[in-house]
């Protein structure tokens, strides 16, 4: 509580440095990214969007009128919040100045996309936080658990328990929680859903979905078509905006990719070790693992993370076109393909990872762990096993949100880049193909 | 304590069905009077066909009496709950994406309509009178102009098999029948059989009207399985212990009173209102518990009709699974082996249209492919029309 004018002084001064530090960090990564070559045309959008919530701090760029709706995870069906009229952002945070603020409120050993959660709520100066009327928290993992009722002393906190298993009640119970959340949803925008709105909202999703299947039908077609780190951010600036828009902001940058599959143009003629990055999330501005990988020489050709392609890949399928069918198949599509490690038995990410690696000819996975993600860290394991006998080299990179770890990061990125390459046959130059 | 339940559940269902079966001449649903049993072209434009059609109205009009209460007792219920959720199930104008009709999709459904009406009416409009081959689906044998036998009648009164046919009979009775369930399989469930299209049709209307239907569940599938087995007993036993199975069976209902012949409904009537108001509600639920359709589906390992799945595609969302109206669910985590059908599948497609993913679902005849789930087509309702105007 501020008490004196004092205190009040003080936490003007510390909301300052605060800001400060955070617009200082995103917008070095933002240049970072910019500064990679082989960018295709069109990225501007992505770019200006992650510009406008993180350097510029603003809220998402919508009318007044229309209420944001905070999400976590991808187990959330965002048609439901298009339908009751609203946006949603997901709120899943990279951030290193909002972590270090969040260290002091949740323990040691908590992962640092909570604590930095915490950490902008606690400060509540980011505008996409401050300005969602409801946060969606599905429980995966206990820290999440735990950040629901922490954030349930700022605003409307909705948890959603998610089922262990994916069996057929599961999924029933799924779909009532899924009728409360419609209740809530109602309650908190003062819209009602109902049939049309949310066929309309499976068209505005499904078209963003679409040009998804493009984009990643793309790149898969023809190898170094484009940077991951690059196909990263597109992943990334979906969080902070509306589904048109970023569809429409997609297929143009479907369109200058097909124009340069077409040409035969790629982003370098060298053939760069092809790397899959997988594990814990990786949001923006925490995309120190992927830079550093292209940085290297590598190149990020796939990724199986939440703010990546897995969110989103599953489009909805209806089989019953009735209201209470729509809603199965968005509880459907929000459990059953989902590879989270939430699920007792993941066996299916392996799966996915081996189908992941053979459609982009992947040459060595990464698996990314946050600290204190044990989720994801209790699978590491199992998932080095099964592609050792893949013969596809793994590494385990542990990191936290701050920068002090980087050299390290670098020496072993480094060292696994040139371990592939030590594997691959040495290739030959050729002198007229072009570069970009 | 729950499987007590399930087990007392499962045998009172079955006694019904017996004493049902057993009894069924003393349940009468419409009699006709037995000079109406034969048929000619001139009566089926005539005005007597329409008295002939009366059971049939009796019939459509209780289901759809019956099917306004089970919705209506439904509202009740759930708004009973305290939850408010049957003001969700008002439909609107709006339509929920669809993807664009698949070929495979069309080519079924002319084929089963084509099929069925030949079955009742191709005898007495183009003269294609009964052949001795018999094929094991539900179109009635009880129309006696229908353009091909099927076996279910002898399958069901063996008894007559051997009494009535002379030998040359019998020997096409068994050859064809053996032929079509180990060339076709339960393809002909899917394609051919009319009970089949008859419930597909009243899933349609479901579909149309946008209401919610029953969601599939292991453990109704579970709950399926002894009934269905009972009525493989019944079928075959019925005949030795003085029972009809005619007298109990649905199909009865469809074809020779369609074609024009007065054929008296016992229990008949009154199971397939059930059926209709069942079928509405949960996809193909007859087939379910079809005797025969499970006596087919024996041989299914020998069928040149396979679904493939190939298993590096797969990403188990499950859509297969809630698309399939037989409840199978192998085909979406299974993640071995490359053939995934199964003894109940009857091949009507529906998983490979839903299926997301390019190339995980096929449907093949020996070894070719008639059937590919693509990507594009489940995202086609999605492709927005800006796109095709910009390029």
């Amino acid at each position: 509580m501020i008490t004196s004018s004092r205190d009040r002084e003080r936490k003007e001064r510390q909301d300052k440095r605060f800001i400060n530090k955070e617009t200082q960090t995103s917008a070095k990564y933002l240049r970072r990214i910019e500064e990679l070559s082989g960018a295709p045309s069109g990225m501007r959008p992505f770019l200006d969007t992650l510009r406008r919530i993180y350097v510029e701090m603003k809220g998402i760029d919508i009318p007044q009128t229309e209420k944001t709706i905070g999400t976590y995870c991808v187990m959330v069906p965002q048609e439901l919040i298009y339908a009751a009229g609203a946006v949603p952002v997901k709120l899943c945070s990279g951030n290193y100045t909002a972590f270090f603020i969040g260290d002091d409120i949740a323990p040691r050993d908590a992962c640092p996309l909570v604590k930095a959660v915490a950490g902008f709520k606690h400060t509540g100066l980011m505008p996409v936080y401050e300005k969602c009327s409801m946060m969606i928290v599905p429980v995966t993992c206990d820290c999440k658990k735990k950040i629901a009722g922490m954030l349930g002393n700022y605003c409307d906190v909705m948890t959603m328990h998610i089922p262990t298993t994916k069996g057929d009640d599961d999924i029933d119970e799924y779909v009532s929680q899924l009728y409360d959340f419609c209740a809530r949803l109602e309650h908190a925008t003062g819209n009602k859903i109902t049939y049309d709105s949310l066929a309309e909202a499976f068209h505005k999703t499904g078209r963003a979905q679409y040009e998804l299947s493009e984009f990643i039908r793309l790149k898969k077609q023809m190898p170094y078509l484009i940077r991951g780190t690059h196909a990263m951010t597109i992943m990334n600036a979906a969080a902070y905006m509306p589904a048109e828009v970023w569809a429409d902001a997609l297929r143009s940058v479907n369109m200058s990719l097909s124009i340069r599959a077409m040409k035969g143009e790629k982003i370098t003629n060298k053939k760069l070790p092809r790397i899959l990055l997988t594990g814990s999330p990786i949001v923006y501005p925490n995309v120190k693992i992927p830079l550093l990988i292209e940085e290297m020489g590598g190149i990020v050709a796939g990724d199986e993370t939440c703010m990546g392609e897995r969110g989103m890949w599953d489009p909805p399928v209806i089989t019953d076109n009735s209201f209470d069918g729509m809603i199965r198949a968005l509880a459907n599509r929000s459990i059953r393909p989902c590879p989270c490690p939430t699920f007792a038995d993941n066996t299916q990410r392996i799966y996915r990872l081996k189908q992941l690696i053979k459609e982009n000819q992947i040459q060595g996975v990464i698996y990314h762990v946050l600290r204190g993600c044990l989720v994801y860290d209790f699978e590491y394991k199992r998932i080095e096993d099964e592609l050792g006998k893949l013969d596809v080299p793994v590494i385990r990179l542990e990191s936290d949100y701050n920068e002090e770890d980087v050299e390290q990061l670098r020496i072993r990125i480094e060292a696994f880049i040139e371990l592939i390459k030590l594997r691959q046959p040495p290739e030959k130059r050729s002198e007229d193909s072009r570069e970009l | 304590m729950r499987s007590r339940k399930r087990i007392i559940r499962t045998a009172v269902i079955c006694i019904v069905f017996f004493a049902l079966s057993y009894f069924a001449l003393y349940l009468p649903f419409y009699k006709f009077p037995p000079e109406s049993y034969g048929t000619s072209l001139k009566k089926i434009f005539s005005v007597e066909y329409i008295k002939t059609l009366i059971p049939l109205f009796i019939i459509t009009g209780v289901s759809v009496i019956g099917i306004a209460l089970v919705i209506f007792i439904r509202n009740k219920l759930l708004n009973k709950n305290g939850r408010d959720i049957s003001r969700y199930s008002s439909r609107g104008k709006g339509k929920a994406p669809r993807q664009k009709p698949a070929v495979f999709m069309i080519v079924r459904w002319v084929i089963m309509v084509l099929f069925s009406f030949m079955m009742i009416w191709g005898g007495l409009l183009f003269g294609l009178r009964s052949t001795n081959i018999s094929l094991p689906i539900f179109s009635c044998p009880a129309n006696n102009v229908q353009m091909t036998e099927t076996s279910c009648y002898f399958l069901s009164h063996p008894k007559d098999l051997f009494t009535e046919l002379p030998i040359k009979n019998i020997i096409i009775f068994f050859v064809s029948t053996l032929l079509f369930i180990i060339l076709l399989g339960r393809v002909m469930c899917g394609f051919l059989c009319p009970m089949g299209l008859v419930q597909d049709i009243m899933d349609k209307i479901r579909k149309k009207t946008k209401t919610k239907g029953i969601t599939p569940n292991e453990k109704m599938y579970a709950a399926f399985k002894p009934i269905k087995w009972f009525m493989i007993l019944l079928f075959f036993g019925i005949g030795f212990i003085g029972g009809n199975f005619c007298n109990f069976c649905p199909a009865i209902t469809v074809s020779p009173i369609l074609a024009g012949i007065g054929v008296s409904l016992y229990v008949s009537g009154f199971l397939m209102i059930l059926i209709l108001i069942g079928s509405f509600f949960k996809r193909r639920l007859f087939c379910n518990i079809c005797p025969l359709g499970y006596l087919v589906g024996l041989f299914h390992k020998i069928s040149p009709f396979r679904i493939k799945k190939d298993c590096t595609a797969c990403t188990e969302c499950g859509a297969c699974y809630e698309a399939c109206p037989m409840g199978i669910k192998t085909i979406y985590t299974e993640r071995e082996k490359a053939d995934v059908t199964e003894a109940n599948c009857i091949m009507c497609g529906e998983c490979i249209k839903c299926c997301p993913e390019d190339n995980a679902l096929s449907l093949t005849c020996a070894g070719k492919k008639l059937y590919t789930a693509s990507r594009k087509n489940v995202m086609s309702g999605y492709a927005s029309k800006k796109n095709e105007v910009e390029i």
